[in-house]
């Protein structure tokens, strides 16, 4: 074979390559889901021994029978404040509802007097978990808040949406939820 | 000389670093961790919250005693996923990390060497009938300029 006509073929091979990675590049979409996978999901949530900033303790295993609801939080936090009226809405309609979840909040690297205070001023009578070193945070691999889980009865993890929640959005996924999941 | 300097590299690289303390090994771990908040930092620098949240349970683990250091390390991989690996791993689609350049390397070896050993090869040209008569014409020429001159 002549080196020109190899030339011309590991050249073609190149360019080839690269318009197939510009054409990828050009046809992805970004990735707007907040629903985001875990390798969490699925399986048992990892286990929650912890006390309310009003001093209660709180087992997440003595939960289990309950939809559960975990929302990481940080009062500083733009998108934790944003989404904040839409949990409240989701609290209230939860309670008046057959097998309505329970609603948590997480703090996460936050204290307990500014969430106190937050609570305070925009409403929200869930109980707000302390996360002592982030233990929580890491067992569920949550880097940014917000984050919000939803966890089964049988406590197996089911849901995982990273970031600001858009309105609807957990009330639709957790109905779906539990109407494939609840027997 | 060489078989010694090879013997003491196979050496060097192959024994046991000898016991460690638990700092040496939360320090290693954490060195092989990327900060998942921060870029380019790993959980041993990072004074990021999720890093050190990160540098706790690592500390707890290693604490524990139950997990090696591999095991500490997928635990944090599989909870916040590849990108926190900073040395990626030898397996599946990663190992190609390792094993492309080393692959690149070879190849790019085996064709110079081939094309080396072309050239070498590569008989002298041997002029033809046609070249040699226009350089005898071109000699007598240049000869009989010089003659009449």
């Amino acid at each position: 074979m002549s080196s020109k006509y190899l030339v011309k073929i590991v050249s073609s091979v190149v360019a080839l390559v690269l318009v197939s990675l510009l054409w990828v590049l050009i046809i992805s979409k970004p990735n707007n889901d907040r629903v985001s996978r875990s390798t969490l999901l699925g399986q048992s949530a990892p286990s929650i021994v912890t006390a309310t900033i009003d001093d209660q303790p709180f087992d997440l295993q003595r939960r289990k029978g309950s939809w559960v609801v975990l929302n990481f939080f940080n009062s500083t936090c733009v998108p934790c404040v944003n989404e904040h009226h839409l949990l409240v809405d989701f609290a209230k309609r939860e309670a008046t509802i057959d097998n309505g979840a329970e609603l948590y909040t997480v703090v996460n690297d936050d204290s307990d007097d500014a969430v106190r205070n937050f609570f305070l001023k925009n409403g929200g009578d869930w109980a707000k978990l302390k996360d002592e070193n982030g233990a929580i945070a890491v067992a569920f691999g949550v880097a940014r808040v917000p984050e919000t889980w939803v966890i089964d009865p049988n406590g197996l993890v089911r849901l995982r949406v990273t970031g600001e929640l858009s309105e609807g959005l957990l009330e639709a996924q957790l109905d779906k939820l539990r109407e494939e999941f609840t027997s | 000389m060489f078989l010694l300097v090879c013997v003491l590299l196979a050496f060097g690289a192959t024994r046991s670093g000898g016991p460690q303390t638990q700092q040496d090994r939360i320090d290693l771990v954490t060195s092989h961790l990327a900060c998942p908040t921060c870029s380019g930092e790993s959980v041993f620098v990072s004074r990021a919250s999720a890093a050190e949240a990160i540098r706790t349970e690592v500390a707890r683990q290693v604490g524990a005693g139950i997990r090696t250091d591999d095991e500490i390390i997928s635990y944090i991989e599989q909870r916040f996923g590849s990108q926190v690996l900073l040395v990626p791993r030898s397996t599946g689609l990663d190992s190609l990390v390792w094993s492309l350049p080393v692959a690149v390397l070879i190849i790019a070896l085996s064709l110079l060497v081939s094309a080396f050993a072309r050239w070498g090869r590569r008989t002298p040209i041997a002029p033809s009938t046609d070249d040699e008569t226009l350089v005898k014409n071109a000699l007598a020429e240049t000869a009989q300029d010089s003659n009449e001159s």
